[in-house]
């Protein structure tokens, strides 16, 4: 197994998909130090943000600035907070490279039909899967760090250290957020096997997060439910809430809940690849 | 006694109704070169398949150098395979993926890869990328990687399909020199018999799922060879006129009535007489003598 996540990293590290996901965390990194401002894709804010952007005089300031420099004195005005944490809170961003890391580890196997090749050898399907399971994780793990410790360091250098977190928090809010980030990451393998060729892996997974967020609010709205679990529990939401002071109570369901999703996703996706047929 | 590298039991898939393989019960012996022939859609892929585990069958069984088909993880390692067309990453190189399979298989000696391009001749490719390759180099490159790790069996799927006939002829050699030097033994399969007719030394004609015919290439080139066609009231007595009387070993008795004649071609009145004489009624004698193509053609149509 240890050969074929070698092999993996060979392909993988003389290709230029990685190196151009970590040149996005950096610029995204450059960007949200410079606005102070982390950006998000989706619904959720993070907590510190989201309460100033409720205030229509400070709303309008906004929306009156024209240029980032502008921008970034509005921000200013409105006096420090840990923009580091607040970008680790919009980590559900990394769900857009993970992908990439899904697509160049797995689908390009699927898509070009070079599994055929490691299979008809004397490699099992459950090798297979471990190991990609196994490469997936490892890249996701270093891009999650990579993008923490860059946040925190371009924001340290940027914006001071009224701005900045300890290394000591930053790492452990990485932690925290780990199960989650690899219950994602889970989905994605599962999604990869089911699927297969990347032009429909991509179809089904890069809307996903999207479509279930509108999904669940619609009929959270529609049917008037309460819906706790929902804001505390659906992925954005989650990371967001564990990058702001969560409570112990909340992490421990949030490192359940990524191992469920880590047992649920990969046994999905194993079961689907042992029985399918290679072509 | 030969040793079974690959033994099937009634072999079936299907795909719903549908029957891509049904009771196919082959065995392909150390040292053969055994061409799989048939028509496209025949069922040759999917017995290609099966075999290396990239599909699983619905009944029967099969062997691999004696390991049950439950256990075939460690003597898929003597296996090599180039099935449907050569696929490969298309951003890199031949040497790179090969060197990716390489780490992949754990093969320490990296001169193998370039001993591997020697041998389908890619060693020209250099560091043209696998999307820039020719259909011909392609498909070189999968003979390649079925080689690469020095396997005892190789299994090779239409491996000329895309090739220039110099190529072919290349290829061909490659196969022999394999065969005779390193004893390896190769399943081919190809929908072209005259093809196939040049490299295997056994041959397999699949039509629709089902074996129709197994056969030596002996066997082959005495059905497809020129002769005359004998049919008498008495083959025993004919065979004596034949030895006696036109000096010639030279025949085959098919059944009760039909003989073959593999000498005096063109001279078949003077046979004709000559069993007259002897008092051996001839029902009927006619020359004959058919193209591989169409004695495969034949054959389908018996099948059916």
């Amino acid at each position: 197994m240890l050969n074929l996540i070698k092999a993996d990293f060979y392909r993988i590290l003389r290709g230029k998909a990685i190196y151009i996901c970590m040149l996005f965390i950096l610029l995204a990194g450059f960007v949200s130090a410079l606005t102070i401002s982390p950006g998000h894709v989706g619904l959720s804010v993070s907590s510190s943000t989201s309460d100033i952007m409720n205030d229509p005089e400070f709303f309008e300031k906004l929306q009156k600035a024209n240029s980032i420099t502008a921008l970034r004195d509005v921000m200013k005005s409105q006096g420090e907070f840990k923009l580091d944490k607040e970008i680790l809170g919009q980590n559900v961003n990394l769900y857009y490279v993970f992908i990439v890391i899904t697509v160049v580890t797995l689908c390009v196997d699927f898509s070009n039909r070079t599994v055929k090749n490691t299979l008809s050898s004397s490699i099992s399907r459950k090798k297979y899967y471990l190991s990609k399971v196994i490469t997936i994780f490892t890249l996701s793990t270093f891009i999650l760090l990579f993008n923490n410790l860059s946040a925190y360091l371009i924001n340290y250098f940027m914006n001071g250290i009224g701005y900045a977190s300890s290394i000591k928090e930053i790492f452990k809010l990485t932690i925290i957020q780990m199960p989650l980030i690899y219950g994602i990451m889970s989905l994605l393998i599962a999604f990869a096997f089911v699927f297969g060729k990347t032009s429909v892996f991509n179809t089904i997974a890069i809307p996903f997060i999207m479509v279930v967020q509108l999904i669940g609010l619609g009929i959270i709205n529609l049917f008037r439910i309460k819906a706790d679990w929902f804001y505390n529990y659906e992925i954005q939401f989650a990371l967001a809430k564990l990058a702001n002071n969560p409570s112990s109570s909340f992490i421990i369901k949030c490192v359940c809940l990524g191992f469920v999703y880590i047992v649920l996703f990969n046994f999905i996706g194993y079961l689907v690849f042992k029985n399918k047929e290679i072509k | 006694m030969k040793k079974t590298v690959v033994s099937t039991n009634c072999l079936t898939k299907k795909y719903g109704d549908f029957y891509a393989l049904k009771d196919v019960s082959i065995d392909i012996f150390e040292g053969d070169i055994y061409g799989l022939i048939g028509r496209n859609g025949a069922g040759k892929t999917t017995l290609m398949k099966i075999i290396t585990t990239l599909t699983n069958k619905t009944s029967g069984e099969f062997s691999l150098f004696d390991s049950n088909d439950k256990d075939l993880t460690k003597v898929k390692r003597r296996i090599g395979s180039l099935i449907e067309n050569a696929a490969f990453f298309p951003n890199m190189s031949a040497y790179e993926n090969l060197k990716y399979y390489a780490l992949q298989r754990g093969i320490v000696n990296l001169e193998q890869i370039t001993e591997a391009i020697k041998l389908v001749g890619l060693e020209d490719a250099g560091k043209k990328k696998f999307k820039n390759f020719s259909l011909g180099m392609k498909q070189r490159l999968g003979v390649a990687l079925a080689i690469l790790d020095n396997p005892d069996f190789i299994i090779l799927d239409e491996p000329i399909n895309g090739l220039d006939p110099i190529g072919i002829s290349e290829l061909r050699d490659t196969f022999k020199n394999l065969n005779e030097e390193k004893g390896i033994t190769i399943l081919i399969s190809s929908h072209i018999l005259s093809e196939l007719y040049q490299v295997a030394t056994r041959f397999c004609i699949i039509d629709k799922g089902v074996v129709i015919k197994e056969l030596t290439k002996e066997e082959l080139d005495f059905d497809c060879s020129k002769c005359i066609v004998l049919k008498v009231d008495n083959t025993k007595k004919a065979a004596t006129v034949i030895e006696s009387k036109l000096k010639t070993t030279n025949y085959k008795v098919i059944d009760k009535k039909e003989i073959r004649l593999y000498d005096c071609l063109g001279e078949s009145d003077k046979v004709n007489k000559i069993l007259l004489k002897n008092d051996v009624d001839v029902l009927s004698i006619n020359e004959t003598g058919i193209s591989l193509e169409d004695y495969f053609k034949n054959i389908i149509k018996e099948g059916k």
